[in-house]
């Protein structure tokens, strides 16, 4: 016991370093690919034929590779281009990354939001003379946003998670830094990789919380899945 | 009927429209209808299940669009590019079978919210006016519960109130007893015969056919995206010249 005690206490930093840099790289893809997401979303629930298409293919395309996939391109291709803006560092291309990855998912639960929401709705308004732009932002998207809020919880958690295979382009995040402990402690393999899941089960469990909480609040309707 | 202005306040010319679905079928929803709508007139629309109604309604106030044929609101032709759809849609108020309350919003904020946004009223008149509309149509006790709590006739109460917040010139109402309890549907319908009393202008989709002939200066039957009769309710009542009507009227009265 005092053994695990001592291990614990001396991976200690290595794990807060490795937390902080999860929760910030999570936090920003979260926050950037809701906005990206949102604003896909919106535009492809208008069904607007080529723009309809150009995000359906682009959500296509994200949410049928592997993000390690994607991840390569970012981090290995794009910088290759030669163009200025892509010469960036790897933890720029484990935010940009990961954050069009989140805008994939958002984007679909935000059009299956909108599409949710009655036809009467948009019907009552445009019978009124509300213009479309009113109509969605004032009518349809509060409506929307609340039906979208318990698949939301479930996309951030996967996306804390996915934050792990961050580590294999040398992101310092929560599992890198695990190995890193393991190289010192090769023996407490098994102990190390155990703490670690509970630091990442520490961090979700308060959103599925408020995912659970959330369906029921809302009425329990999954608008989307999310394989 | 008084007619100051002898203009109709709608003119349908030979209006058709096609229903087209994703697999490529397409449905002759109107085949060709021509009907006006007076100042002051009460015009009730009847006939069977699909039969056009309310297509032939929502094509009023360009919620469908057309095919072919001519659609004129006060003078403005809808048809005509240049035209401000969304101003004349704020003049033909609707109310619709299912209400359509904006589900997150209260009562009360249903009738102010569209005042504010197509009218730019301030929000003190608007309030100020939703709550006098809401006391007309005998709900302004219940402003401040959403849709979800209001039974259905309290409900499409609310709609009516939000519709005339718009001050239209005429209103448009789509089977609004259709899906109420017996027992509330009387109170809809006396409310909108006290709407005809005080001149609005009224096109009328119902199948309450005592209701019908009492209100209606003209009736319509439709029948397969036509107009298949057209007259006043005795006419349409005592001696309906269509065999398809009489057979219609047998099976509902
Ligand atoms: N959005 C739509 N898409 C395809 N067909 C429709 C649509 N709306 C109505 N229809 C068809 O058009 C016909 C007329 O419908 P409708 O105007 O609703 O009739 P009514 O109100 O008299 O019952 C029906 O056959 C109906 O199935
Ligand atoms: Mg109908």
């Amino acid at each position: 016991m005092q053994h695990y005690l001592d291990v614990f206490i001396a991976i200690l930093p290595f794990l807060w370093t490795g937390f902080v840099q999860t929760f910030w790289v999570s936090l920003v893809a979260i926050a950037a690919g809701s906005v990206l997401g949102f604003l896909i979303g919106v535009v492809r629930s208008q069904r607007i034929p080529f723009f309809h298409r150009l995000f359906g293919l682009y959500i296509h395309i994200l949410r049928g590779t592997p993000f390690l996939v994607q991840l390569y391109v970012f981090y290995f291709v794009l910088p290759n281009t030669g163009i200025e803006a892509l010469q960036w560092s790897s933890e720029m291309a484990a935010f940009v990354s990961l954050s069009v990855y989140t805008s994939s998912y958002v984007a679909e639960i935000i059009m299956a939001a909108i599409d949710a929401v009655p036809k009467g709705q948009w019907e009552a308004a445009t019978a009124l003379g509300f213009k479309r732009l009113s109509i969605l932002a004032l009518v349809v998207l509060p409506q929307a946003l609340k039906l979208a809020v318990p698949p939301m919880s479930g996309v951030y958690v996967n996306i804390i998670k996915n934050t792990a295979i961050l580590s294999v382009i040398g992101i310092s995040e929560l599992t890198r830094q695990g190995e890193i402990s393991i190289m010192r402690f090769p023996r407490d393999v098994l102990f190390i990789y155990g703490v670690i899941a509970l630091v990442y089960f520490v961090y979700c469990y308060p959103v599925l919380r408020f995912t659970r909480w959330a369906e029921r609040k809302v009425g329990g309707t999954r608008v989307v899945n999310l394989d | 009927m008084p007619p100051s202005d002898p203009k109709p306040i709608i003119i349908a010319e030979s209006v058709r429209k096609t229903y087209r679905s994703n697999d490529g079928r397409s449905h002759l929803a109107l085949g060709g209808v021509s009907a006006e709508i007076g100042r002051g007139e009460v015009l009730v629309v009847f006939g069977p299940s699909g039969s056009g109604k309310s297509t032939f309604l929502r094509t009023l106030n360009a919620l469908e669009s057309i095919d072919s044929g001519r659609i004129v609101v006060d003078g403005v032709e809808i048809s005509d590019p240049g035209a401000d759809l969304n101003k004349l849609r704020s003049e033909v108020g609707m109310v619709f079978q299912l209400f359509n309350l904006f589900q997150h919003r209260t009562a009360l904020d249903n009738v102010v919210l569209p005042q504010i946004v197509v009218h730019r009223r301030s929000k003190s008149e608007a309030v100020r006016r939703a709550h006098d509309l809401l006391g007309k149509v005998g709900i302004d006790d219940r402003a401040g519960h959403y849709p979800s709590q209001l039974s259905g006739g309290q409900q499409q109460r609310v709609a009516i109130a939000r519709a005339l917040a718009m001050d239209p010139k005429v209103m448009l109402f789509d089977e609004p007893t259709s899906a109420l309890d017996p027992e509330t549907v009387t109170g809809i319908l006396d409310l909108m015969t006290e709407l005809a009393a005080e001149g609005m202008t009224m096109a009328v989709v119902t199948h309450e056919m005592g209701f019908a002939r009492e209100i209606a200066n003209r009736m319509l039957f439709m029948d397969s995206g036509l107009i298949v009769e057209e007259g006043s309710p005795q006419q349409i009542f005592q001696m309906p010249r269509q065999e398809r009507t009489k057979e219609f009227l047998k099976q509902i009265l």
